[in-house]
């Protein structure tokens, strides 16, 4: 996408589309609206305009039929002053609890198609839910609200009242369960004496073996054994193992060795909860249960501060997203399976424009497919907008 | 009703604050009557431990009149601890009494525990039978010293919101608590003259040790360090340490492996963190020399500012010019360097 320019005339029909949205469309804006702070970027515009606080609902949509912006945002916190210039003077009241699932920061993703990618971000979407919010940390589904941002992701907040106060390096704490870092190997797997010997009137250890929690104990040591007996079926069932393996980033000589200690009666024991000593396969098995059971926020370079940041900004609801015409918006929990935001979300109208692509695109969006070739096009605008958010074509 | 000898033991309880109400006791009873000395003497002697011995101390508490004097010294040794006016000094006596607490506390049933804990408002859940203690995370989070592995969220077994903690823990916990609750007592008041009048001398005293004892630290020859060329973030986390914050794990181990970087040896920087208030030398000088590589197969490089930035670490509000242009803590320390050598 080097050097791609869009032109003027492409920008105003940005903003003229955006326009529309907004003068027909009625937008549900956030709990304690009065305390939030609100920015926008603008079309062709430079930087952000931010601090800017509304008190009467009917001042910012006033706001966005008029100025149109590109980004919309709100902040996750709550202040006594949301328009104060500085955030000394804010005065910080509380946050909600915030995760960022976009699929920039899931390894590899870049390869895949959007839709892929989409899909990726869905199922670490339901790891996060499932898995940790109701289940590890109990919160109350009325708690968890969940959208789509209108781009490559989904934000889920949590609204507990218990959790407004945290501070950031409590919150840090919560991503780090999260995201698995930091367990310890040794409260996973511990030693266990098997026999002993006796000496001059004392007990010596005479053998050893690892064992490992049973998969119903809470927290992480249940969900490392969980995923350890996952991951021996997913192996033994495979009809290529090796080929599995590799998938899990064994390395092909690593993978027959492996193979070759996961013995019938091994992986009975396994099963059993008593790991062998061999450090292979102890290493193996706990990095991948790891990395199968933790949400991938990231592979190190993270949307992570946007959990611990307790002063974000955040897409607003029902406003649009500027690189892609989107609307951001709300979904129900038990309606994630089934989202489809090329179906779903795409708000914009299908009066017919005229552009310039760049390059051949293949998309399939509200139920038709576009097979394009580059150069001049005539598109319904919801695509156009998409095509021109991404930088692929300009209006002529 | 709670016995007396409970009351002077924990006298921090709402119940021992009620019992000094109830005897109708008032400031200047405390500072002038005799029959109050030895609770005055006590009083000194609770700070004088606290600054020293980073504990409070024990006295006997055979007799009623023990057990009232003990009760009593507790309120006076506040009130002198906010008029020695010292940030540092009021934080190392909050820990000195929240570590006296605990001390006695892992003797007591969980029962009592249990029962205190419901004083800080902690959400804990306490089956007698069972004798399994929950306490709700959120309440874990804001008292539990996460900053240690093995005190780490996920390195607990937490399910529906709870986590199971044992009686240590709860413990441990509950001296989190207090001593957030002491700081934050000691903060919100200003020093009473009369108190001042009565403790002067012994006021000028502590005052002098801390001066001292902050000497010291600041006159402590660091190696080839040169404070002034550190990274904001650095001296941010540095500053923390030495002022008795609570410091993340990251924080610390980004401090430690950078200065291990600029070639401190263990003795150095141990003297750095030797002034934070919960400062155990043997434990501290473990954890430097695992980074360091010095018990450890591995010696760590210091995160660059990406990381920093990812971990919290980054302090946005103070970074300068020169943080812009460099991608690592360790290039702008060399780089001021180096600008100070082409000013000669």
């Amino acid at each position: 996408m080097e050097n791609f320019i869009t032109s003027k005339e492409s920008l105003e029909f940005l903003k003229d589309a955006f326009r529309k949205y907004y003068e027909n469309n009625k937008i549900e804006l956030p709990d304690r609206f009065g305390r939030r702070e609100f920015a926008f970027v603008f079309f062709g515009g430079k930087g952000m305009m931010r601090h800017i606080g509304f008190e009467k609902k009917i001042h910012l949509t006033n706001f966005l039929k008029e100025k149109s912006p590109c980004h919309t945002y709100y902040s996750s916190a709550y202040y006594q002053m949301p328009d104060a210039a500085t955030m000394q003077e804010k005065n910080w009241m509380g946050a909600e609890l915030i995760f960022d699932l976009d699929s920039d920061h899931i390894p590899e993703a870049e390869k895949l198609g959007y839709v892929e990618q989409l899909k990726i971000v869905k199922k670490e979407f339901y790891k996060l839910v499932d898995d940790f919010l109701l289940n590890d940390f109990g919160f109350d589904k009325k708690y968890i609200e969940l959208y789509f941002s209108g781009g490559r992701g989904y934000h889920c907040h949590v609204k507990n009242p218990k959790i407004l106060s945290l501070d950031s390096n409590e919150r840090r704490e919560i991503v780090d369960y999260i995201t698995g870092r930091d367990l310890k190997d040794s409260l996973v797997f511990h030693e266990q004496v098997t026999g002993t010997k006796r000496y001059r009137g004392r007990s010596y250890p005479s053998g050893k073996t690892l064992k490992m929690p049973t998969p119903d104990e809470p927290g992480w040591q249940g969900r490392i054994s969980k995923g350890i007996i996952e991951i021996v079926n997913e192996i033994k069932k495979s009809e290529d193992p090796i080929e599995k393996l590799k998938e899990y980033g064994v390395k092909q000589t690593d993978a027959k060795k492996l193979l070759e200690d996961l013995s019938e009666e091994r992986v009975t024991r396994i099963k059993e909860g008593r790991l062998d000593q061999s450090k292979t396969i102890r290493k193996f098995f706990l990095n991948s249960a790891l990395r199968k059971t933790a949400v991938s926020m990231s592979a190190g370079e993270t949307d992570e501060p946007v959990t611990c940041d307790i002063k974000r900004l955040i897409r607003l609801p029902g406003s649009l997203h500027g690189k892609t015409g989107f609307k951001v918006e709300k979904i129900a929990l038990d309606k994630l399976h089934d989202f489809d935001p090329l179906e779903d979300v795409v708000v914009l109208s299908d009066d017919l424009v005229k552009v310039e692509l760049k390059q051949p695109f293949n998309i399939k969006m509200k139920g038709e497919e576009f097979n394009l070739g580059s150069g001049e096009q005539e598109l319904p605008a919801y695509l156009a907008v998409f095509l021109i958010g991404r930088k692929m074509a300009n209006i002529i | 009703m709670v016995e007396l000898s409970t009351l002077s033991k924990y006298s921090f309880l709402n119940a021992s604050k009620n019992y000094v109400k109830d005897n109708g006791l008032s400031v200047e009873e405390l500072l002038d009557d005799p029959l109050y000395e030895r609770a005055r003497t006590t009083g000194i002697e609770r700070l004088d431990n606290a600054f020293n011995n980073r504990d409070a101390g024990n006295r006997s508490l055979a007799t009623e009149s023990d057990c009232i004097m003990e009760l009593l010294s507790y309120p006076i040794a506040r009130m002198i601890a906010v008029c020695i006016e010292d940030v540092y000094f009021k934080r190392r006596y909050a820990l000195g009494e929240a570590v006296h607490a605990y001390k006695n506390l892992i003797n007591e049933p969980t029962s009592f525990l249990f029962d205190i804990s419901k004083e800080f408002n902690l959400d804990v859940k306490y089956s007698g039978d069972t004798n399994k203690i929950r306490i709700y995370f959120v309440d874990y989070l804001r008292n539990a010293p996460t900053r240690y592995k093995e005190w780490k969220m996920i390195n607990r077994g937490l399910k529906n919101g709870y986590i199971q903690i044992s009686h240590r823990d709860l413990a441990r916990i509950i001296q989190e608590a207090l001593r957030t609750r002491i700081n934050e007592e000691l903060d919100s008041k200003s020093c009473n003259k009369a108190i001042y009048k009565t403790f002067s001398s012994d006021i000028k005293r502590i005052q002098n040790i801390v001066l001292i004892h902050r000497k010291n630290i600041e006159a402590a020859p660091i190696g080839k360090l040169d404070i002034t060329k550190l990274p904001p973030c650095m001296k941010t986390i540095l500053a923390s340490i030495q002022a008795g914050e609570n410091v993340p794990h990251m924080g610390r181990f980004a401090l430690v492996s950078f200065l291990n970087s600029l070639k401190l040896n263990s003795n150095e920087i141990l003297k750095l963190f030797s002034s934070a208030p919960d400062f155990e030398e043997e434990r501290t000088r473990y954890q430097i020399e695992h980074i360091a590589g010095r018990t450890s197969s591995t010696s760590y490089t210091p995160p660059g500012c990406e990381k920093m930035r990812t971990y919290g670490i980054c302090p946005v509000d103070k970074t300068d010019d020169l943080c812009k242009k460099k991608r690592h803590p360790l290039s702008y320390y060399k780089a001021k360097w180096s600008q100070e050598k082409n000013k000669k």
